[in-house]
């Protein structure tokens, strides 16, 4: 699906798509990065978000930011709703995210609708069919030098 | 005359977050028993308003000199340099700890930014150091220990051949800024108003080694924060004007020159551009990031409505760009074009 590599998308969860995985704990919606996002960025050095817990978000408002070995995003909300939390360890060691990206490694938790994710089903399509085109941004990033 | 001393002024955190000023309080206390340095402590530079007392004692300060603040480097030299306190970008050696990224960290410096560049009015250097860079007190010490060593050299050099021609021009360089006494004792500053806090302040901050003058920023804020000086160069007219939080400017320049030292994300806050977007691939498109300048938009409509006027979106001041058109060679047509561009057909 990334080329050679496979990335892990496990089947009980939920998954938006701006790479986000979901599942629902003690009825909030629990929100990590998939493996796909993970694989593409690689190691976490730095977190920061841009919003409090109890805010509001629009769907794709910026929440934050994050710095990586390899990459850097401004990152955004994957539903509309209400911010409920961060975790706070992977704030002080963003190792987790890494090392257990699926568990330990969650983010933020959020209430709001969670209709529009896609299962694992179609989420492995979605990276499918836009690999192609996850490819061309990342070699014209490349290539696009001090852009 | 090469007894110079070299002054150090420490920028204070906003707030009071305790792990800040104890790294805060161990460097001014180590820097005071520090022979040849003359040390001033001011509040949080990004707020010093015109006429604050450790403003007036920054313009003072005569000579090289050292800023140690909790601002990215690039974003308090350009700060100072608006607020008239100029001089030459000294290189400081303390690095952000992270970035000892495989082996093309130096590589990246080849691409020179295009930009105006500073109008100079005094030969000094400035070294901006920041403190989130290090953890211990220990490193800015013995930073500030190689840059004095850096600046006897200088000073020695200059003193050697240049200096009558300086005397001669009038221009009083080389008076030794101790002469003014010990800085945050002396009676011109006196140290509970140097030390006043500020209220918070919030305005762009241009890097002219990058900007280029395009006047985008100028044409896009309706707040009426940019305007043009008399060498017809862009730059932060009225300051507090600006709307606090709003960033948009800064993501519609095409140069990234314009700089919110107070923002969150790293790229807005003057992080070296290099390392932010040259060494690293930005993900922002991939992860559900919109178009910069549609955020920009949204951004200012908020402020916009904010002050009762009306949204404008898209419509007003935003830039015409070809961003996924390949810099590629100019052909007859495009010089053709160029050329009725000038005529103003």
């Amino acid at each position: 699906m990334m080329g050679k590599y496979a990335a892990v998308v496990p089947a009980d969860l939920y998954y938006s798509r701006n790479h986000f995985w979901c599942r629902v704990v003690a009825g909030k919606n629990r929100f990590g990065f998939s493996s796909y996002a993970i694989k593409l960025m690689q190691d976490v050095y730095f977190l920061d978000w841009q919003v409090n817990a109890g805010d509001k978000v629009a769907l794709l408002e910026q929440i934050g930011h994050i710095e990586t070995s390899k990459a850097v995003s401004d990152l955004f909300a994957p539903i509309e709703g209400t911010l409920l939390g961060f975790n706070p360890e992977v704030l002080a060691d963003p190792s987790a995210i890494n090392v257990d990206g699926y568990d330990k490694g969650w983010l933020f938790e959020m209430d709001g609708g969670i209709d529009s994710l896609m299962d694992a089903n179609a989420y492995y399509g979605f990276l499918a069919e836009n690999w192609e085109k996850a490819q061309r941004m990342l070699k014209g990033k490349i290539n696009a030098g001090d852009d | 005359m090469s007894q110079k001393k070299l002054t150090v002024v420490l920028s204070q955190a906003q707030g009071k977050d305790p792990v800040r000023r104890a790294i805060e309080e161990e460097i001014a206390a180590a820097l005071l028993m520090e022979p040849g340095i003359d040390l001033g402590i001011v509040p949080a530079l990004y707020d010093l308003n015109e006429g604050h007392t450790g403003r007036l004692y920054l313009e003072g300060v005569q000579g090289d000199m050292v800023v140690i603040s909790w601002l990215y480097p690039r974003a308090a030299y350009w700060l100072l340099d608006r607020d008239g306190i100029q001089g030459k970008m000294g290189e400081t050696n303390i690095k952000p700890a992270d970035n000892n990224d495989d082996d093309d960290d130096e590589g990246e410096e080849a691409s020179k930014p295009k930009g105006i560049g500073a109008v100079k009015f005094q030969d000094r250097f400035i070294y901006c150091l920041d403190l989130r860079d290090a953890k211990d007190h220990r490193t800015y010490i013995e930073e500030v220990r190689r840059i004095f060593s850096e600046c006897k050299q200088r000073w020695g050099a200059a003193t050697g051949d240049s200096k009558p021609a300086i005397v001669q021009l009038g221009m009083n360089i080389s008076t030794p800024a101790s002469t003014n006494g010990n800085a945050t004792g002396s009676t011109a500053f006196p140290k509970e108003e140097m030390l006043k806090i500020p209220g918070r302040r919030w305005y762009p901050v241009i890097d002219y080694s990058r900007c280029t003058n395009c006047m985008e920023c100028l044409d896009f804020c309706l707040f009426g924060v940019y305007g043009v000086d008399s060498l017809e160069r862009i730059y932060v007219d009225n300051q507090d004007s600006c709307k606090k939080g709003c960033p948009a400017c800064s993501r519609v320049c095409p140069e990234q020159a314009i700089m919110f030292p107070d923002y969150k994300s790293p790229a807005i806050a003057g992080a070296p551009v290099g390392a932010i977007s040259g060494l690293k691939i930005d993900l922002t498109k991939l992860f559900g990031g919109g178009d910069a300048l549609v955020i920009a938009a949204k951004e200012r409509d908020k402020e916009l409505l904010r002050d009762g006027r009306d949204a404008v979106g898209l419509t007003v001041g935003i830039p015409k760009r070809q961003s996924d058109k390949k810099d590629s060679p100019k052909d007859e047509l495009d010089n053709l074009m160029d050329s009725l561009d000038t005529l103003e057909i």
